[in-house]
């Protein structure tokens, strides 16, 4: 039974400005599932929708962004529960942190700039547990805190007065608070140096193991799904591309999109230059016909310009959306 | 704490003094630059009024008045005598109703003045700030986008045309309240609820003006502010935490959108010593702006320089006091 099962999703943010009205196909026909007690890797290049997605999926829409389609099933004890139609009284109370927590990108500014950081645990854990007694809130926090090898004195502190690194500890240490069934990642080490991204992406990991639930992990950064994820999806322009364990995904890529982003990895004592995919990437308000990758895609063909390419299982884990790939498995 | 004295409060306050030495002395200085000399104005107007005095006695009255107005000396020896009178808060002779003292004028009018802004500005920007907020956060709230409304449309109006209606409907159609005056004249004011509530009634319609324009104005600022907060990242989080949004937007939005609100109610406040002229001219007054206007009318320059000193000093004084308690606001500018 998977924790979340996504069917054919499409979510548009629909915009008018001067009486032009703008479509943005930012999530178009995405379909997966995410099993408990995995790390789940979603990767592809900036403005391709990973953002788009996760708000979807963790029922934050707010307009333009609107749903047009698809299913999104969660399945939280043994409870099926379609996240689309949950009141957002419901939501807020009982799933919104205990069964469903985010991190946001741009976690460096989720905090107050005015109030101490405990003010913020104190909110969530206020909303969502109701502590009143204000020692046995202030344990659990320190426990918490320390459990995470963070020192609990932050709680005493601005934001300003705190790191980089030590501010995305914090959102991940308030995303984990109440042991959530599923924790969103979104891009959590992409403003942090290399040394520091190791050391917060190793606290999820460890979360991770310890309460074996799962992690939805977004970032561009290819590097850091080879280092964590169990599986990894590739997104392009809106739609999943290819999606498979992280070893095959590295080792065997079959999309060409999926090739050039693990071609252009550096590798140690490789001098030889990179080759930059050509173009840029697409306009999702006017999506390239066919293979959205076509006009870059150094092996496109006739048909990819008219075909939009379908899905292809080429093993009980890993599937690839390409006529190449269609036809190889054919032949 | 010892570096909080020495390092912030100290020359902090070595600015404050600056600021009102400087100002000061270029109110010292410009009636000075005139060539008229007040003595012989003053001799003259008495003459003119066609009293007949000696030569004795007129030399006599212009040493009186050339050392009432502390022409007497070198110009520095002069500068020197009047921080000298103004230390011992001697203002010099009004010249309009010489001789009694600027300062006792001032301090006529003053209470009335603090009284009637001070009341109206916290009370407009109270409100404002809470509408406003109110109006952009919840923005589809059908209450909040008549008073946008009504606040886009009394903006442009100046204060004194809303005064002057407001007098109209409420003073003659509806004779509801005293057209002007703060009191009955040549009642003493004494300590009763009969005082209270004759100031309260004669004090209604200039401070329903301030406030309905005031108020207007810190609405529309704290909407824009709000606006911009809303889509901070701490506050997309705080919805996104499941926060309910009453304590998103007393927790979080308010307390960053205020930041700005907080220093323009400083300057607002520090500004109050000068009244509010037209408005108190309006409604008969008896206030700083009405004390002003007279002395402008009468040529009462060592008047007008009263009022000017009590201005400069009271901007820099509620510009002081904000720079002392804006880091109980904003903890970024605490001093480390
Ligand atoms: N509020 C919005 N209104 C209109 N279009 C939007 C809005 N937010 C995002 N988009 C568009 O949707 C597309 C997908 O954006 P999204 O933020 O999901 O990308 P992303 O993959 O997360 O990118 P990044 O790696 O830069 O975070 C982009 O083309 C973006 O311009
Ligand atoms: S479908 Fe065609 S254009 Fe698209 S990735 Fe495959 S080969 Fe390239
Ligand atoms: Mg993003």
């Amino acid at each position: 039974m998977p924790l979340l099962s996504v069917k054919n999703l499409h979510a548009y943010y629909r915009t008018e400005a001067y009486g032009i009205s703008r479509t943005v196909r930012a999530v178009d026909d995405v379909s997966f599932e995410l099993q408990k007690n995995e790390i789940y890797g979603i990767a592809g290049e900036s403005s391709c929708g990973k953002t788009t997605l996760i708000k979807v999926i963790s029922g934050s829409i707010k307009p333009p962004l609107r749903i047009e389609g698809g299913t999104m099933t969660y399945t939280f004890d043994g409870r099926d529960v379609d996240i689309a139609s949950v009141a957002p009284e419901v939501m807020r109370r009982e799933i919104r942190w205990k069964e469903i927590s985010y991190v946001m990108q741009g976690s460096m500014s989720i905090l107050n700039p005015v109030r101490r950081v405990r003010r913020i645990f104190r909110h969530v854990v206020d909303t969502h547990q109701g502590i009143d007694d204000k020692r046995k809130f202030e344990a659990l926090c320190r426990d918490h805190l320390k459990k995470l090898g963070l020192p609990p004195d932050i709680l005493q502190a601005y934001p300003h007065q705190l790191s980089g690194g030590m501010k995305q500890r914090i959102a991940i240490a308030l995303a984990t608070i109440f042991r959530p069934s599923l924790i969103i990642a979104d891009e959590p080490t992409t403003a942090l140096d290399v040394v520091v991204q190791r050391g917060v992406l190793q606290l999820l990991k460890d979360i991770q193991a310890e309460s074996s639930n799962t992690v939805l992990l977004v970032t561009h950064d290819m590097a850091v799904h080879a280092n964590v994820a169990d599986r990894v999806a590739i997104m392009y322009a809106g739609t999943i591309v290819e999606e498979g364990p992280t070893e095959v995904i590295f080792g065997a890529p079959q999309h060409p999109y999926t090739q050039h982003l693990i071609a252009s990895l550096p590798v140690i004592g490789d001098k030889g230059t990179r080759s930059a995919l050509p173009g840029a990437p697409p306009n999702l308000a006017s999506p390239p016909s066919g293979c959205r990758f076509h006009p870059r895609c150094p092996m496109a063909k006739e048909i990819c310009r008219r075909v939009v390419p379908s899905m292809i299982q080429l093993d009980t884990l890993h599937r690839a959306a390409c006529h190449l790939v269609g036809e190889r498995e054919e032949a | 704490m010892r570096n909080f004295i020495l390092r912030y409060l100290l020359p902090r306050l070595g600015q404050y003094l600056v600021v009102i030495f400087l100002g000061v002395t270029i109110t010292y200085i410009i009636p000075r630059l005139s060539p008229s000399d007040p003595v012989e104005r003053q001799v003259a107007e008495i003459m003119v009024s066609g009293a007949h005095f000696g030569p004795e006695a007129i030399a006599h009255m212009r040493d009186a008045l050339t050392d009432m107005y502390g022409l007497r000396g070198s110009p520095i020896e002069q500068y020197l005598a009047f921080w000298a009178r103004m230390f011992q808060g001697d203002l010099g002779p009004s010249l309009s109703r010489f001789p009694t003292p600027v300062i006792s004028l001032i301090a006529r009018a003053l209470p009335w003045t603090l009284g009637l802004l001070i009341t109206a500005v916290m009370i407009s920007w109270v409100i404002g700030n809470i509408l406003g907020a109110y109006a952009s956060y919840y923005e589809k709230s059908g209450i909040m986008k008549v008073i946008d409304v009504a606040s886009q449309a009394v903006r442009p109006i100046p204060y004194y045309i809303v005064a002057v209606i407001f007098l109209i409907v409420f003073a003659y159609f509806f004779p509801i309240f005293p057209a002007g005056g703060a009191y009955p004249v040549g009642r003493r004011i004494e300590m009763s609820i009969w005082a209270v509530q004759t100031i309260l009634r004669h004090s209604a319609l200039p401070a329903l003006s301030l406030v309905t324009v005031g108020m207007g104005a810190w609405f529309i600022g704290m909407k824009s502010l709000t606006s911009n907060i809303i889509s901070e990242d701490y506050v997309v989080y705080a919805e996104v935490t499941g926060l309910p949004q009453r304590k998103i937007l007393y927790g979080y939005i308010m307390p960053n959108a205020l930041l700005p609100q907080v220093t323009g109610l400083a300057l607002n406040l520090g500004m109050i010593f000068s009244g509010a002229l037209i408005l108190e001219v309006v409604f008969v007054y008896p206030g700083m702006g009405m004390l002003t206007y007279q002395a402008v009318l009468a040529n009462d320059y060592s008047l007008i320089m009263g009022i000017a000193i009590f201005s400069i000093v009271g901007v820099a004084t509620a510009v002081l006091i904000l720079d002392l308690i804006y880091p109980l606001f904003d903890p970024r500018v605490r001093h480390q």
